[in-house]
C-alpha cells in the first residue's frame, strides 16, 4: 500500500511524463479519491509548464493561423459561432436561424452520440494500451532478472547487517557485462512513513542507486547503469528522508558489504 | 473587443471564435517554441501546433480554472501531441542530425505580440527563469530530457550514464523545487 508521500513523488515524475504506465495508473486511481494528491498532481503539472514557458517565444508563420481557423470550420461541421458576425446580423435572421436550428438539432444529436461512442472507444483503447505497456514492462523486468540470475558472468556479493540492524542482510547479483545488479534484502526493520531506505554505491564517493521501502522485512531493487565493476568499492544502505537525497546524511548503515 | 486572459478559454468553450483567435495570438508563440524544441523542425512543429489548437477548441469545456492556469492547460495539450508525434515518427535521430539547422531556423522568426503581452511575458519569464536557474544543472538536465524528449527514467539514466535511482531522485527533487517556487511566486 503506497503512502501519500509516495504518490506525491510519482506525481512529480508524472508531470514531466517520466512516471511508468503502472505508476501513472496507480496515481490516477488514488487521486480520484484523494483531494490532497489531486492538488499535488495539478500543482506539479503547473510547475512542469515552467519548462516550456522558459523557452523564448517564436511566432509561427501567418498561414498556420489561417489553417487553424479553417480547421475549426471543418472540425465543427460549420458549428462555429462568429460573435462579431452574430452581432451584425439583422433581427429577422434570428427567426430563420431558429427554424434552421430546429432541423439541424436532429443532426446534432446524431453527431453527439457518434462522438460519445468514439470517445468511449478511444478511452478503452488507451486503457488497453496502458495495460499492455505495463505488462510489457513487467515482462522486461522479469526477463532482466532471470538473465541476471542465470548468467555465467554473474557475481554474488553478500551485504551483512550492521549495528542499526544486526539481523538484516542482502544478496547482490552483479552482472558486470550489462552493468546491472539485482539486490534482495531480508530482515530489514520496517522504515518509518516519512523515511525511505536508500542504497548507495560507493566508488570515489557515494552514488544513489535508488530508494525503497521494506515490506515485512524484505525488498528487491534493480540497479541499471552501474559504474564499471572495478570502480565499486562497497554497497551500503542508509535511512533517509522520504524520496531520497543526493548524498547520504548519515553513516548509520543498515547493511553493508565490500566488493 | 478584448477578452481578459482568464476568461478566454471559457469564452472559447462557448464557441466564441474571436476569443479563440485572441487565445491563438497570445499563446501560439509559446506553444510553437515548445514544439520546435520537441520536434526540431518547423514543418512538424507547425502541423502539431495546428492540431493542438483544434484540440483546444474541441476540449475547451474540460478546462477547470481550479486545476491550473490557462497557459498550463494549453502547454499540456501541445506537449502531449508533440511527444506523440516524436514517438510515432521516430524522428529523434533526424533531430540530432538537424540540430544545427534547428538553431538557425528558430532564430529567423520574429515574435509578434502586443505591449500588454510583453509585460505579462516579461514578468512571467523573469519568474520562470528564476525557478529554473535555481535548480542544480543535473536536476534541470534530467527534467528537460523527460519533458522535451519524452525519455523514460531508464532512457535518461542510460543517456547520462547514471544509476536509475539517482535519476529518479534528481527529477523528484527538481520538480519539488519548481513547485515550491511556483507557490512562492503565486
Amino acid at each position: 500500500m503506497m503512502t501519500h508521500e509516495e504518490f506525491d513523488s510519482i506525481a512529480a515524475l508524472d508531470a514531466v511524463g517520466a512516471a511508468t504506465a503502472e505508476e501513472a495508473r496507480s496515481l490516477d486511481a488514488h487521486a480520484a479519491g484523494c483531494a490532497d494528491c489531486r492538488r499535488a498532481r495539478d500543482e506539479y503539472a503547473e510547475a512542469a509548464s515552467l519548462l516550456a514557458r522558459d523557452l523564448t517565444p517564436v511566432a509561427p508563420p501567418n498561414d498556420v493561423r489561417d489553417h487553424v481557423i479553417a480547421s475549426l470550420d471543418e472540425d465543427a461541421g460549420g458549428d462555429v459561432i462568429d460573435m462579431e458576425s452574430r452581432r451584425m446580423n439583422p433581427w429577422w435572421l434570428a427567426t430563420a436561424a431558429t427554424l434552421f436550428l430546429a432541423l439541424w438539432g436532429w443532426r446534432e444529436v446524431g453527431i453527439r452520440v457518434a462522438r460519445e461512442h468514439v470517445k468511449n472507444q478511444q478511452a478503452e483503447i488507451k486503457m488497453l494500451n496502458d495495460e499492455n505497456a505495463t505488462l510489457q514492462q513487467q515482462k522486461e523486468k522479469l526477463s532482466l532478472e532471470m538473465q541476471a540470475l542465470g548468467s555465467s558472468g554473474t557475481k554474488t556479493i553478500a551485504l551483512s547487517g550492521q549495528q542499526a540492524a544486526p539481523t538484516a542482510s542482502a544478496r547482490v547479483f552483479l552482472v558486470p557485462d550489462h552493468r546491472r545488479a539485482i539486490v534482495f534484502f531480508s530482515n530489514l526493520p520496517e522504515n518509518p512513513k516519512d523515511k525511505s531506505y536508500q542504497l548507495w554505491i560507493i566508488t570515489s564517493k557515494p552514488q544513489s542507486a535508488g530508494v525503497f521501502d521494506a515490506s515485512h522485512g524484505s525488498a528487491t531493487i534493480t540497479i541499471e547503469n552501474l559504474p564499471v565493476e572495478t570502480e565499486i568499492k562497497a554497497l551500503a544502505v542508509t535511512l533517509e528522508p522520504r524520496g531520497g537525497v543526493e548524498q547520504p546524511t548519515n553513516t548509520n548503515f543498515f547493511v553493508m558489504g565490500k566488493t | 473587443m478584448t477578452v481578459e486572459t482568464t476568461t478566454l478559454l471559457s469564452a472559447v468553450a462557448q464557441g466564441d471564435t474571436i476569443a479563440f483567435e485572441q487565445l491563438y495570438d497570445r499563446y501560439s508563440p509559446t506553444l510553437y517554441a515548445l514544439l520546435l524544441r520537441i520536434l526540431g523542425n518547423p514543418e512538424d512543429a507547425q502541423e502539431v501546433l495546428q492540431e493542438s489548437f483544434v484540440k483546444v477548441w474541441t476540449n475547451a469545456t474540460s478546462y477547470d480554472t481550479a486545476r491550473g492556469s490557462e497557459a498550463a492547460f494549453l502547454i499540456s495539450i501541445a506537449r502531449s501531441r508533440g511527444i506523440d508525434r516524436l514517438r510515432s515518427r521516430k524522428i529523434r535521430s533526424d533531430r540530432e542530425n538537424d540540430a544545427g539547422r534547428e538553431i538557425s531556423t528558430v532564430s529567423s522568426f520574429v515574435v509578434n505580440k502586443t505591449g500588454a503581452d510583453d509585460a505579462i511575458q516579461s514578468q512571467e519569464q523573469k519568474a520562470v527563469r528564476g525557478a529554473l536557474a535555481e535548480l542544480p544543472e543535473a536536476q534541470r538536465v534530467a527534467l528537460q530530457l523527460a519533458y522535451f524528449e519524452g525519455l523514460s527514467q531508464s532512457e535518461i539514466a542510460a543517456r547520462l550514464g547514471e544509476p536509475l535511482g539517482t535519476i529518479k531522485t534528481r527529477m523528484q527533487l527538481g520538480m519539488k523545487k519548481l513547485r515550491e517556487h511556483l507557490k512562492a511566486f503565486q
